[in-house]
């Protein structure tokens, strides 16, 4: 049996809900996950036959293009970063500007 | 594309969020401007990028994840030497895309004091988010940031302090700098 | 269940949520390991929470490595505007919820479970991987606490 203490402590712990897009939000993070397995796995795949056929005809065109690719996603990782960079200082220093004008 | 665009706007239906047009006063700020971000990611590029980052990095993991479903993200940032480089009108004109019921302002903040105005627009499909803009403008810069997809503002607030991201204090000073940042002007020595 | 674990852990709203999306996530890969039967909802309610009290736990310990984010109280944290904030017993809970949040890691999980998910100390210790009797001395010690903390700063309450 739990005294009155307890009691508050169970109001207090009382279960919350998330915010209202959170279902929507893990039911698409969930498909992007079983699309990205199925994807790993097709890429695998390939990377397998692609590997196979390197050695079988050890051309030099493929390890390029292999490189190029790299380097683009490299660039393409650093745009992503600056885009991100910009968003997120600005959209701090909305937050902030809202909460001085709520207080 | 020419024969669809008039069913669309015949119908009153919003245009899709990646049809956004930059008029053509601010596409051309670019020549006035001392300082130019101009983002370009669309899907597939936003893919490759995702895949450079590192799944053991706490940090790029997430960040993997919060872009993991998005369809494009596009900042165009311009800062000037002097004030009133854009007009208004320009600005009015990109604003009228982003009508109800597809899109809510879901924040607009003014401040006469440094004339600087700040607004945050949401799309929604179906209770779900599919589009985030930003729209900051100030005398002397202006910012537009478009994404297509779903990603909620709070989580891109809350990068700040991770990955090089500066974390801004509610004084607007920059807090200190996360270990890549630390690192990388190591490596810089 | 496992977003209000985990939100009454860490107190953060949007860290709770990230934990909470993790463990469904795992789930969704871990589901075919559940076999039918008529104990399966029992053992993916034992295994949800279970998960998400550790996930919630490696979160409290990645955030101490990292610089802290908050940027204040976010609106959605604010405390519901139908309670009157005269209440005392709002504020009483109110108090409460502070003074969990800032046990310490095993303490805290362990009041979790206990008051809000209503599990006996059995029940916590197979979750939590620690003995019975190490449950129960976490249960004493932070009841003690939370009483000697609440007397103090809001007199007599109960």
């Amino acid at each position: 049996m739990m005294d009155d203490f307890e009691k508050q402590i169970q109001q207090a712990l009382q279960r919350k809900d998330p915010s209202p897009f959170f279902e929507a939000r893990v039911l698409a993070t969930v498909r992007r996950d079983a699309q990205a397995r199925r994807a790993r796995w097709r890429m695998w795949w390939a990377s397998a036959v692609a590997a196979s056929l390197l050695i079988v005809t050890g051309s030099a065109w493929q390890y390029q293009k292999i490189e190029h690719e790299r380097i683009a996603g490299e660039q393409a990782k650093a745009r992503l970063e600056l885009a991100l960079k910009i968003t997120s200082v600005k959209l701090q220093k909305i937050s902030h500007k809202v909460e001085q004008i709520e207080n | 594309m020419k024969r669809i665009l008039p069913v669309v706007l015949l119908l009153g239906l919003p245009l899709a969020a990646q049809e956004i047009k930059m008029p053509p006063g601010l596409d051309k700020l670019a020549a006035k401007a001392s300082e130019v971000v101009d983002v370009n990611l669309d899907g597939a590029l936003l893919q490759l990028a995702s895949k450079f980052l590192s799944d053991k990095d706490a940090d790029e993991a997430h960040v993997k994840q919060l872009v993991g479903g998005l369809k494009g993200i596009f900042v165009k940032s311009f800062e000037f030497d002097e004030a009133n480089q854009y007009s208004q009108a320009d600005i009015e004109e990109f604003r009228a895309q982003f009508r109800p019921p597809a899109w809510s302002r879901i924040v607009s903040a003014r401040s006469k004091k440094n004339g600087e105005n700040s607004e945050i627009l949401l799309k929604t499909d179906n209770n779900q988010i599919s589009g985030l803009v930003v729209i900051v403008t100030e005398p002397k810069e202006l910012t537009i940031v478009n994404i297509i997809g779903n990603i909620r503002p709070e989580d891109l607030r809350d990068l700040g302090g991770k990955m090089g991201i500066p974390k801004i204090d509610v004084g607007g000073a920059v807090k200190q700098s996360d270990k890549k940042n630390n690192d990388k002007k190591e490596d810089e020595k | 269940m496992v977003f209000s674990i985990a939100y009454h852990y860490l107190r953060d709203r949007s860290a709770a949520e990230e934990v909470a999306q993790d463990v469904f996530l795992q789930l969704h890969r871990s589901f075919d390991d559940f076999k039918p039967g008529p104990d399966r909802d029992a053992h993916l309610v034992h295994w949800l929470r279970k998960v998400a009290s550790h996930r919630s736990i490696d979160a409290t310990r990645k955030r101490r490595t990292q610089p802290a984010t908050g940027l204040g109280v976010a609106l959605d944290d604010a405390p519901p505007p139908s309670v009157p904030a005269e209440s005392k017993d709002f504020l009483l809970q109110q108090r409460l919820e502070t003074l969990i949040g800032s046990l310490p890691e095993k303490p805290r999980m362990v009041m979790v479970l206990r008051y809000q998910e209503d599990l006996m100390p059995e029940e916590i210790a197979s979750l939590l991987d620690m003995p019975v009797r190490t449950v129960k001395s976490h249960l004493q010690r932070s009841l003690a606490m939370l009483r000697e903390k609440i007397d103090r700063s809001m007199g007599e309450i109960r």
